[in-house]
């Protein structure tokens, strides 16, 4: 206060003589307001505008002015809420747990919501199982959610019809089955929701002339029947991958496809150089194709899939020479197989299988032997009996085991229900959900659908069954519907609406208990939560003892999302050896193999018409929005083909003519091709997009996915977009780049355990000649476990579901202009046969000495206080001299306004549009952009420790991609905090920095990928 | 032997190399000379004239049809792509620049050293280093992915209290560029202005088309009376201004090879840019140069004041300067090996034999191979050889910088994000519009300007008077 007064006031003058203070001026001062004043002035002599009205008008015609001037921003109107819901405050997101479901699984998630609009899905923390993991696929839902092209309003053979109409027709058809002695159809896929089994049943018991079918090609039919011979139950035991020392997976792809969130996050835990607690396990994969799992394995056996029979069974010889006890029908059996003339027929290195046996027998009752969904029953059988010698029984959880609702119907059922369609005995089928005419295109069922009087679709979106139905009905996104999901005997998720119903859709279920309740009973929105709830009240609430009322016991289970009602399972059940009698020796033959595959992006079609999963780059080839006939580099030059070329496919006379790409690391004579592409019926975005596969499944073998096939090199060409180059194994200047380059390290677990310090990544220092920024406060900072990363690609989609990233389409993706700011480099080295993988998750590396802000020159590229590297869009004027000078080259130009430009500006559309999330800017044309660090969480994290008065910890941001990624491979926080994990990892022996000789100091730092092999790297 | 322009005091016809040669042949009267510059300006048009102009005009038009687009679109319509984020439009840009160099190394650098041989092609050179920064001066305007804000590249007071980046290159581009393209203008009409004095007087028809005309010389020759006072200061003004130049010259390619040197993109990352695109540039200028002298004193009849010796004396330095950039090209070579840096050895292998070893190839032979015919003094006087040969350098002069600008983005430091570049038909369409801009004004340039100094020659004739007035008509 003294310091104030200290300081003279300031003086504020009028005119020079004030200043000087003379009398006159004083004087006139002293008058100023004084009476009578203005008594000389003549009004009529001044101007006949008064101050007052030229102010008015100037103010009007300024106004006029502004009006003129349309601005692009002003589209649209801001209306307030007339009463704001309760629980809702504007600017701040809502979070309600749910259920997203695909054809083969359920992913408890959490949805955030804005003002009532839901604009993200990421996985339930608090779900035992998925702890937060969440697929590509289940977030890339809201798309779907917002797609233009959604089911709008009942559809009578293309023309708009009413509900009450629909219901009217479906209960006369439905009752009047009985008396025309036809039969009806329900065929839906995989059926998880006991409340959705029951509301079916419902529909049978009234009308039971009604069959149901549910099918998926994404299911584990053959594990389960395996284990029901070998164990006598249905239910599949929960894996406990984390307590696997070895695993040896054949043919199966449990870290991608086959597997959940559940798997990745329990295989990562034996990966986690942080716990010294644990030790890495050993991954060994045998198979046809290289999958995310094989680019994950230690050791990996390139075998052909219908040989997987004769491994087992050598392998299970090996055991037995080894000392294992085997059932006397599999030691009998195997007595035919050695695995040294196994090892001559495949040219297997001999050193890795010895390993393998070794490895099992040292490891037992720690060991796992994995058969994929695709192979036989026989191989799952053998398995079995294997695991059961290996003494696998603390492997298996029986507490969650897998649960069906209702069986799967198997392809025999399903070629009877084709076959009666076909000769006129159905007279009426009701799809929900599900595509057969796409999927069942080998049993010909569109063909046969067309001799069904009434067919109907329930469905979100119009497919290639629904194009021959008579009625198309939408029914609920899963954003909008009520649910119960049981994929894990009793572990219960329950899915709650978020949004109210977009369009005139109704909820499936609720359909089901309107056409079986009265005639006279009308379809209500609350129809089946009520009869959800009272199946809760009556089963889950029961069986979980729970000392809450029901009310309670329901509010919370919707809070949490799930109940978990069951806390401790059953013990393993005994072991029938007699199961061995039903093994079926399959040979492999010498010629093609044709291995089909659900697709990562699309699984089995079901996500052809998600833009975003279309342009996910492959995990493995990186390729976009198309498949392919994956072969080895042998098998296309047996072919005389190149990648880009065609090959005819003839699997028993069924044809199909796609492009070729080599792929390294495939097995000799293997002949890949990934299910869901090829749809003709999936909208703007995912028609013609790809090749359609479906036809050559073979139904009516033991491995309906893996048959011999006829390969023969077809005239043309079509272009496969990747997003990496294809690897030029035949350039030596060009091999092993990312090792030469310090782009990548990788060392021996064996050795890191020896000597920490002896896999460093070896840099020199550099001096430098200026000092160093310091951070004061946080310093925000990325650590990258290579690990735990398997590749899946979750991240990819979580960034661009956070960050309102644009999809290109195929052509600007040839041209390379994606526009991911998060990418997964994948790196080959060794040859094409035997190739080791290596990954790394790309992203802005938010550089301390960042290249790319010195050079714009418009300081739109710039650095803040806590270490982000930031990107001013309104400044940018898109010299992209900064993309030239990143390192990295992670920097995103828009070259078109893409929502535009892609499509026909198809997601320009209003309703797509309401996908983005509020808190980023949609950037336009012309703008470069990358990752922010999720800069808006950021900033909402410091503003809520700013309203909580406290300061901001590292702790309290989670950016999108670490949020979702199922193994915890992304790990970010505040480097200055010692306390922090990703102080730790930087801390750590074996991490290292992606370029860190040219000394831009980037602030993510990754760890060394240590393989568990008995060799040094 | 009898060389032509020598004169030759010996019986047996040997030139007399004690003498200095005439610059401008047949021994011409300051009429004379004033007549011959004079008449393209002053007779009507040629049909060839026209059918020139409507081509460069077409090609123009392309151009103006391209940005367009460009500007409707986005820079989307182009080739352009992460990584090569920076294509044609660079490489356009960066080879025009370059092209305008020969004009102020000419008509600067050459005037300080005294080279009188200059005088007869000065005024093209400079013309034509307008022509060409204006041309290559689109480029990085059209080129930003917002063209509607290049006013943020410039440092001004503005309400988001947001200055330039004096750190970017770019922007030491921009006042290169603009000072050197203000400074040859002056430069350029300062040397006009004798010229327009002579084209004014020389108007004397009645008719609407002359009166017109000579309003317009009358004001662009600034009341110029070829008094004794006028000349005084114009030789002072025109000094100074040559040497204010001579600096630009070296400066702007300088700075612009910085976009690419300060860079650490390695493949632009070198310390040999500055001189080596110096000496490209100047290369590449007289190649320019001589491609278009050599129509023009064809067409115009000016082969006794643009003489060969004078083409000679051009190809010499192209020579010259063709050599330097082939020690460039060596030299980034041994650098890149003598640094050890395995990521650069990399990228200049991988220009050599690479993807895209076919432009490296061409532009090898175009701009080391091609100008080794020059030590000839037969073919370094021969018009066909030297119009081939010019062509030859220019179109390996682009594709030099097409190698530096797209070889070393689209493979540099992580194999993951290697890249490739096509360009489309817009890029092309640039490509060729920018030479549709360039020979519209030159044409423009030709018919309406003296193409050839009137004053300055008249200084270097064999009968030029230190008293000589100039006005002589």
């Amino acid at each position: 206060m003294e310091l104030q007064q200290s300081q003279p006031q300031p003086r504020y003058w009028q005119s020079l003589d004030e200043l000087k203070g003379t009398p006159e001026v004083l004087e006139a001062k002293r008058h100023e307001f004084q009476k009578g004043v203005t008594d000389g002035f003549d009004v009529k002599q001044m101007s006949g505008i008064s101050r007052r009205r030229f102010l008015a008008a100037m103010g009007a015609s300024a106004a006029f002015a502004l009006a003129s001037c349309k601005s692009y921003l002003d589209q649209g109107e801001v209306v307030p809420y007339n009463e704001q819901p309760e629980e809702l405050i504007v600017g701040r997101p809502n979070y309600y747990a749910s259920v997203i479901r695909t054809s083969h699984s359920a992913t408890p998630v959490l949805v955030k919501t804005r003002e009532g609009r839901p604009v993200m899905i990421s996985g339930n923390p608090e779900h035992p199982f998925s702890r937060g993991g969440i697929s590509s696929h289940a977030q890339a839902r809201i798309m779907g959610l917002y797609d233009p092209e959604r089911l709008k309003e009942p559809m009578q053979q293309g023309a708009p019809t009413t509900w009450t109409e629909v219901d009217g027709v479906l209960r006369k058809a439905l009752s009047g089955l009985a008396g025309e002695g036809k039969q009806g159809l329900v065929l839906t896929h995989c059926l998880m929701s006991p409340s959705a089994k029951k509301s079916l049943d419902q529909l049978v018991k009234k009308y039971p002339q009604l069959t149901v079918h549910s099918y998926t090609h994404l299911n584990h039919s053959h594990r389960d029947a395996a284990w029901k011979k070998s164990y006598g139950q249905d239910a599949f035991p929960a894996l406990h991958w984390d307590k696997a020392d070895v695993i040896l997976a054949l043919e199966a792809d449990f870290l991608g496809v086959e597997g959940d969130a559940e798997a990745e996050r329990l295989f990562a835990t034996r990966r986690d150089i942080m716990n010294e607690a644990v030790k890495f396990n050993r991954l060994y994969v045998a198979e046809g194709n290289l999958s995310i799992t094989g680019m994950s394995a230690d050791y990996r056996l390139r075998l052909r899939p219908d040989a997987q029979y004769a491994f087992v069974m050598a392998l299970a010889q090996a055991l037995g020479e080894a000392g294992f006890s085997l059932p006397g029908a599999l030691s009998a059996k195997a007595a035919a197989f050695n695995l040294k003339q196994f090892n001559q027929t495949y040219g297997l290195a001999e050193s890795t299988l010895k390993h393998l046996v070794a490895d099992l027998v040292k490891a037992k009752g720690k060991a796992l032997i994995y058969a994929g969904d695709r192979l036989s029953e026989s191989v799952h059988l053998a398995v079995n009996a294997l695991n059961e010698a290996l003494g696998a029984d603390a492997l298996y959880d029986f507490t969650h085991p897998a649960l069906h609702q209702h069986p799967l119907s198997n392809p025999a059922e399903l070629q009877q229900a084709v076959a009666e369609m076909q000769t006129g005995k159905v007279g009426l089928v009701i799809h929900w959900g599900t595509n057969p005419s796409y999927h069942l295109a080998a049993m010909g069922y569109a063909e046969a659908l067309k001799k069904v009087p009434l067919s109907v679709m329930l469905s979100t979106h119009a497919n290639e069954t629904s194009a021959d139905c008579t009625y198309t009905l939408p029914v609920h996104h899963d954003l909008e519907a009520w649910g119960d999901y049981e994929t894990h005997s009793g572990l219960c998720a329950l899915q709650q609406p978020v949004v109210a119903p977009l369009h005139k859709s109704r909820q499936a279920e609720g359909l089901f208990l309107t056409w079986a309740a009265s005639a006279d009973a009308a379809y209500s929105e609350t129809l089946y939560l009520d009869f959800l709830r009272y199946n809760w009240q009556e089963s889950v609430y029961r069986q979980s003892g729970s000392l809450l009322d029901f009310q309670n016991y329901w509010r919370t289970a919707l809070h949490d999302g799930f109940v978990n009602y069951r806390k401790s399972g059953a013990s393993k059940p005994a072991y029938r050896a007699a199961a061995l009698n039903d093994l079926v020796e399959s040979k492999a033959g010498d010629g093609y193999v044709l291995s089909l595959h659900p697709a990562y992006a699309t699984l089995d079609g079901e996500f052809a018409d998600h833009g975003w999963l279309q342009e996910i780059p492959h995990p493995v080839s990186k390729v976009v929005w198309d498949n392919y006939a994956a072969v080895s580099v042998a098998t296309a030059r047996e072919l005389g083909v190149k990648t880009d070329e065609l090959i005819q496919l003839d699997v028993e006379g069924k044809t199909l003519t796609l492009p070729v790409l080599e792929q390294p690391g495939m097995a000799d004579k293997v002949i890949a091709v990934e299910l869901g592409y090829g749809r003709t019926q999936a909208g703007t975005i995912g028609s013609q997009v790809g090749f359609d596969a479906n036809p050559l499944i073979r139904f009516d073998s033991a491995t309906p996915m893996i048959a011999a096939v006829n390969a023969t090199k077809a005239s043309g060409k079509h272009r496969l977009v990747t997003t990496q180059l294809h690897h030029a194994f035949d350039v030596p200047r060009e091999q092993d780049l990312h090792f030469a380059r310090q782009i990548v390290n990788e060392g021996n677990y064996g050795d890191y355990l020896k000597d920490p310090h002896s896999i460093e990544m070896h840099v020199h220092k550099i001096p430098n000649i200026t000092k160093p920024i310091e951070y004061k406060g946080i310093k925000w900072s990325m650590a990258i476990d290579m690990n735990k990363c398997t590749g899946c690609s979750a991240c990819i989609m979580a960034c661009n579901v956070e960050n309102n990233i644009p999809v290109v389409g195929p052509e600007q993706v040839d041209k390379g202009r994606e526009m991911h700011w998060i990418r997964l480099d994948r790196y080959y080295s060794g040859t094409p046969e035997e190739p080791k993988v290596s990954l790394q998750i790309m992203l802005c590396q938010h550089c301390d000495n960042a290249p790319c802000e010195v050079v714009c020159p418009v300081n739109a590229s710039n650095h803040s206080d806590d270490g982000l590297n930031q990107m001013a869009y309104n400044r940018c004027v898109g010299t992209r001299y900064c993309s030239n000078n990143c390192h990295y080259k992670v920097r995103r130009f828009n070259f078109f306004n893409y929502r535009d430009e892609f499509a026909k500006a198809y997601y320009s559309q209003e309703l797509a549009q309401l996908q983005h999330n509020p808190e980023v800017t949609v950037r336009s044309r012309g703008v470069m952009e990358k990752c922010t660090f999720c800069v808006q969480r950021i900033m909402w994290a410091r503003q809520e420790a700013i309203r909580e008065k406290r300061d901001l910890k590292g702790t309290d941001v989670t950016v999108a991609c670490q949020e979702v990624c199922p193994s915890g491979a992304i790990i970010f926080g505040d480097a200055n905090d010692k306390d922090s994990a990703v102080y730790k990892y930087q801390d750590h022996a074996t991490s290292y920095k992606v370029l860190e000789a040219l000394n831009a100091a980037p602030s993510v730092t990754y760890v060394t990928k240590l393989r568990n092999t008995h060799e040094k790297v | 032997m009898q060389v032509a322009n020598r004169p030759s005091s010996q019986a047996d016809g040997t030139p007399d190399f004690s003498v200095e040669p005439s610059v401008v042949l047949k021994n011409p009267s300051f009429h004379d000379i004033t007549e011959v510059i004079s008449k393209p300006i002053e007779s009507k048009a040629t049909l060839k004239w026209y059918i020139a102009l409507a081509f460069s005009m077409m090609l123009l038009t392309l151009e103006l049809v391209c940005w367009g687009l460009s500007f409707y679109y986005g820079d989307g319509l182009w080739g352009n792509n992460i990584p090569v984020a920076w294509a044609f439009p660079i490489v356009n840009f960066v080879f025009w620049i370059g092209i305008g160099h020969a004009g102020t190394l000419i008509s600067a650098i050459l005037f300080l050293f005294r080279q009188k041989w200059r005088n007869g092609i000065a005024r093209f050179a400079e013309g034509m280093t307008i022509f060409a920064v204006m041309t290559a001066g689109l480029f990085p305007l059209f080129h930003t992915g917002r063209q509607w804000l290049p006013l943020y590249l410039v440092p001004y007071p503005n309400k988001h209290a947001v200055w330039v980046n004096f750190l970017s290159p770019l922007v030491w581009d921009v006042f290169a560029v603009s000072t050197y393209f203000t400074v040859s203008l002056f430069f350029w009409y300062t040397g006009l202005i004798p010229d327009f004095a002579t084209l004014r007087d020389r108007t004397l028809g009645k008719d609407l088309v002359s009166r017109i005309r000579k309003t317009v010389y009358s004001v662009l020759s600034l009341g110029w009376r070829f008094s004794n006072r006028h000349w005084r200061h114009y030789e002072r003004v025109y000094l100074i201004l040559a040497g204010v130049s001579t600096p630009l010259v070296l400066s702007v390619h300088t700075i612009v090879s910085f976009d690419f040197a300060v860079s650490g993109l390695l493949g632009w990352h070198t310390t040999i840019f500055p001189p080596y695109f110096v000496a490209g540039a100047i290369f590449s200028g007289f190649a320019m140069v001589v491609t278009v002298l050599v129509f023009i004193r064809y067409i115009f009849d000016m082969q006794h004041i643009i003489t060969v010796d004078i083409l000679e004396k051009m190809n010499k330095i192209i020579l010259l300067t063709g050599t330097l950039v082939g020690y460039a090209y060596g030299m980034e070579f041994f650098i890149a090996w003598y640094s050890g840096n395995a990521v650069e050895q990399f990228v200049f292998i991988n220009r050599a034999f690479g993807p895209y070893a076919w432009a490296y190839w061409i532009m090898i032979s175009c701009n080391v191979i091609s100008p080794q015919m020059f030590w000839f003094r037969k073919l370094r006087r021969s018009v066909p050889v030297m119009f081939v040969t010019s062509i030859f350098v220019n179109i390996g002069m682009w594709f030099e910088r097409y190698v530096i600008t797209v070889t070393s983005l689209a493979r540099d430091y992580l194999p993951s994000s290697w890249g490739w570049y096509n360009p489309t038909l817009v890029d092309f369409g640039l490509l060729l519009g920018s030479f549709g801009m360039f020979f519209t004004l030159t044409l423009l340039f030709v018919k309406f300007m003296p193409v050839v100094s009137i004053a300055e020659v008249k200084g270097v004739m064999d009968n030029a008077r230190p008293s000589h007035h100039g006005g002589d008509h």
